[in-house]
């Protein structure tokens, strides 16, 4: 077994937390006073409303490479017709994305009627056609539904903050909830820290499914933590005259291995996801991943070292 | 013993049952348009006029008339949901040109009321007789589910057909009926003359249980003062004639009434009348349904479109499926390497573990999508957990010098505190999703939960069941099936 002294490198422990975070809030800030986006993480289309359409092009042969500008050229020429509840939006603004080579594009335009989004794609057939009609996708999110699951995706979140606190605090005390949920804060501000660098650098956006992911990590974060501290409450209970580092370091020390290999079995399939799965699953899976790695780090050493500063000794609990 | 062969009996006919049902008896897990391509719409009703708050009924109402809407654009297993007070959700698989379903369903539904021709009333009746029987026709075969078999006497119906026009026409019995009906309903619809008057001027349309003067229940209509005027004067123009009053809705006929003669003189006065005929409690609120639906001028607005080609489905399935599968075949390499036949043994249990979920899935009728598809694999994962917290708890009972079975046992007991944590707070965080989040946030929730359930039962009683049973082998119960020979302590038992 693994003997950890983890009272002995606290303080690096928690130097290296403190400077992830910072980093993460950077981030964040950033992409905050960012013209461009304006918000702590750049929003995708679930959150903005708008239409995407993807479209496959069907080459016979080598058809030549697109150019993302001439498609915006003649989307900026596309007079769409208005239909009885809409008026007809303005494609000025539309971006146009070049995918796989050259081979596939993707169009960001305001939210469009389904009418108008095949007015869009009938104008850009003439130059890019002809298309797969199997393997395209068309996406149109009203504005007023992406606020809707913006909000409702905040209120879940601190909804589940609140009833593991809750739960954590019935089962162990106070102090173990306080410090679940610093973990939990912990682990969900790096993953939004690094996917706000990555909607700086690469201008990757977050989606619902984000929102998923970071929901899904505070549940791992959570029962990664609970784990460990259920063991340290058992050597109270057992070496209750040891000081309070020795119990923590034995506790951490003896969950370790467990901790790993649990976060290498979860990892294995999201690895697997980010190599097979696919483009709408690929930043899904390394969100997740990014929680799992962060998650075990915070489990193992952030939250307990942590629980050593806490004065004098702790209050046994009473439930077992 | 005994209790143990009580948890081996259950697991197993477990087993068997959700591999029966799975493979055999249930068509497999409904997959999403996500994954099997099609066009999603979320459609959301508007308040209008005097209407300021969306509630149920007026939903209802919408959703009834959209219905046939939908039913009329002939895309097979469509299905239109209510989501919360005022939403709306249509799937059609396998449709990727929403265009002209979004154009349909995008139009405020259209009531009106309408006087029949005069001098046409043989010819009317003869149609009405007609579309009478081939509804009826049509609806049992529905009910029992058969197309072929003949149910019409083949003279009458190739008269039938002969009157309309459709002589000799192709296709099955069943699309010859329908053919019949649809020509029938534009020929009756014809004998009607111009829309005297649409739904605006209706109030409020509901039923009215059986009295002694008319047995069954009965449509009752209220108009506000200009509708009752105008109603007035059209039933004075028809009643006591043969003439029949027609109820359109989007031009198609959906009732039609006649008014007695004793309405002569005024027509029908006061504003309010009442369409009687031999109805069921569920008839009249259909049709009180479909007439409110048609008179509540409520707009539609479509909210989402997602369309999804079948190709980029089947792709999708396919990858998760890849995903899914390497996965699995990671974690079992993984778990045999570091635990032997405790590792084995949870790979069996893992494996129940994913039997399992998917007959769930399959039973509740979970819509596998993409999110889902991750929620499972994310699971697999997590189910790991439980497993490997016992099995690291075994190895340190082990070394300490406890016999075998005691360290399993002891080992069970000791673990189940952390993971019983684990999996609640994990469950905590899944309700809070399931009732706050939409759509996607819930899909993933649903199988993220019932996947941590299943993990805690199969860990608790699946993976201690099978381990019992194989210590009942002599050959098997050796330390080393669990640890190597050096990090047992030298007393070992």
């Amino acid at each position: 077994m693994i003997a950890l002294q983890l009272s002995r490198s606290r303080r690096r422990v928690w130097w290296i937390s403190l400077l992830m975070v910072a980093f993460s809030i950077t981030g964040l800030a950033l992409s905050w006073t960012n013209p461009a986006i304006k918000a702590p993480l750049r929003p995708g289309l679930d959150f903005t409303g708008g239409t995407q359409i993807q479209l496959e092009r069907l080459c016979e042969d080598a058809c030549t490479p697109l150019q993302a500008n001439a498609v915006e050229a003649i989307l900026g020429e596309v007079a769409l017709s208005a239909d009885d509840t809409t008026n007809a939006p303005s494609l000025d603004s539309a971006r146009v994305q070049i995918l796989d080579g050259g081979q596939s594009l993707s169009l960001r335009t305001p939210a469009l009627s389904a009418a108008q989004s095949q007015e869009v794609i009938e104008a850009v057939t003439p130059l890019a056609g002809p298309f797969q009609t199997q393997g395209q996708s068309v996406d149109t999110i009203g504005p007023s539904l992406g606020s809707q699951l913006l909000l409702s995706s905040l209120v879940s979140l601190l909804v589940a903050f609140a009833g593991i606190a809750l739960y954590i605090s019935i089962r162990y005390d106070g102090r173990y909830a306080v410090l679940a949920l610093l973990a939990l804060a912990h682990d969900v501000v790096i993953v939004c820290g690094i996917f706000a660098w990555l909607g700086l650098w690469i201008g990757l956006e977050v989606d619902s499914l984000f929102a998923v992911s970071l929901l899904t990590i505070a549940g791992y974060s959570v029962n990664d933590t609970v784990v460990v501290f259920d063991r340290i409450r058992e050597r109270q209970r057992e070496d209750g005259d040891l000081p309070i580092n020795d119990q923590v370091d034995r506790a951490v020390s003896a969950t370790l291995t467990r901790t790993i290999y649990t976060s290498g079995t979860t990892l294995l399939p999201l690895i697997a996801l980010i190599l097979f799965g696919g483009a709408t699953l690929y930043w899904f899976a390394i969100a997740l991943a990014l929680g799992v790695i962060v998650g075990s780090w915070s489990s193992i050493a952030l939250a307990p070292s942590l629980l050593t500063i806490w004065s004098g000794r702790p209050r046994a609990s009473a439930s077992a | 013993m005994a209790r143990q062969q009580g948890w081996f009996a259950l697991i197993l006919s477990l087993a068997i049952t959700s591999a029966l049902w799975l493979f055999v008896i249930s068509p497999g897990v409904d997959l999403g348009l996500d994954l099997r391509g099609g066009s999603q719409l979320l459609l959301e009703v508007q308040p209008a006029g005097s209407i300021t708050k969306i509630t149920k009924t007026e939903l209802e109402s919408v959703k009834s008339v959209l219905d046939r809407r939908v039913n009329s654009l002939g895309v097979a297993e469509s299905t239109l949901q209510t989501v919360g007070d005022d939403q709306l959700v249509l799937q059609l698989p396998g449709e990727t040109d929403p265009s002209k379903a979004a154009e349909k369903l995008g139009k405020t539904a259209l009531l009106e009321f309408r006087a029949q021709k005069p001098g046409i009333s043989e010819e009317m009746r003869g149609l009405q007789r007609l579309r009478s029987q081939v509804k009826s026709i049509l609806a049992a075969k529905e009910a029992r589910g058969d197309s072929d078999e003949t149910s019409i006497d083949p003279e009458a119906f190739a008269e039938a057909q002969k009157a309309l026009g459709l002589e000799g026409s192709a296709g099955s019995e069943q699309e010859q009926l329908e053919q019949v009906l649809a020509k029938a309903d534009r020929q009756f619809a014809d004998g009607f003359e111009p829309a005297a008057f649409n739904g605006k001027l209706l109030t409020r349309a509901g039923t009215r249980g059986p009295t002694e003067q008319s047995p069954g229940w009965a449509v009752t209509l209220s108009f506000n003062s200009e509708g009752g005027d105008k109603f007035a004067e059209l039933t004075k123009s028809i009643a006591g004639t043969d003439r029949l009053l027609g109820i359109f809705l989007d031009g198609s006929p959906i009732s039609e009434a006649s008014v007695g003669s004793q309405f002569k003189v005024a027509g029908i006065t006061g504003g309010n009348a009442e369409i009687t005929g031999r109805f069921s409690a569920e008839e009249a609120n259909d049709l009180a349904e479909l007439i409110n639906g048609g008179a509540l001028p409520l707009p539609v607005e479509i909210l989402q479109v997602r369309t999804i080609g079948p190709s980029l489905g089947a792709e999708n399935v396919q990858r998760s499926l890849v995903a899914a599968l390497s996965g699995l075949a990671l974690v079992t390499v993984f778990m045999v390497l570091i635990y032997r036949l405790a590792g084995a043994v949870a790979v069996v249990a893992l494996a129940l573990y994913a039997l399992f979920n998917l007959s769930v899935y399959s039973l509740i009728g979970v819509t596998l999508t993409l999110p889902g598809i991750a929620g499972f694999i994310l699971s697999i994962g997590m189910a790991v957990d439980a497993n490997v917290l016992i099995f690291e708890r075994i190895k340190d009972e082990l070394r300490s010098g406890n016999t075998l079975v005691r360290s399993i046992e002891t080992a069970f007991s000791q673990a189940f505190s952390s993971i019983i944590d684990g999996h609640l707070t994990t469950l905590i965080s899944c309700a809070a999703l399931f009732t706050l989040g939409t759509g996607l946030v819930k899909g993933f929730a649903a199988t993220l939960g019932i996947g941590v359930v299943l993990s805690l039962f199969t860990a608790l009683t699946c993976t201690r069941t099978l381990l019992r049973f194989l210590m009942g082998y002599q050959g098997l119960r050796r330390p080393t099936n669990f640890l190597p020979q050096r990090q047992l302590p030298t007393q070992s038992a």
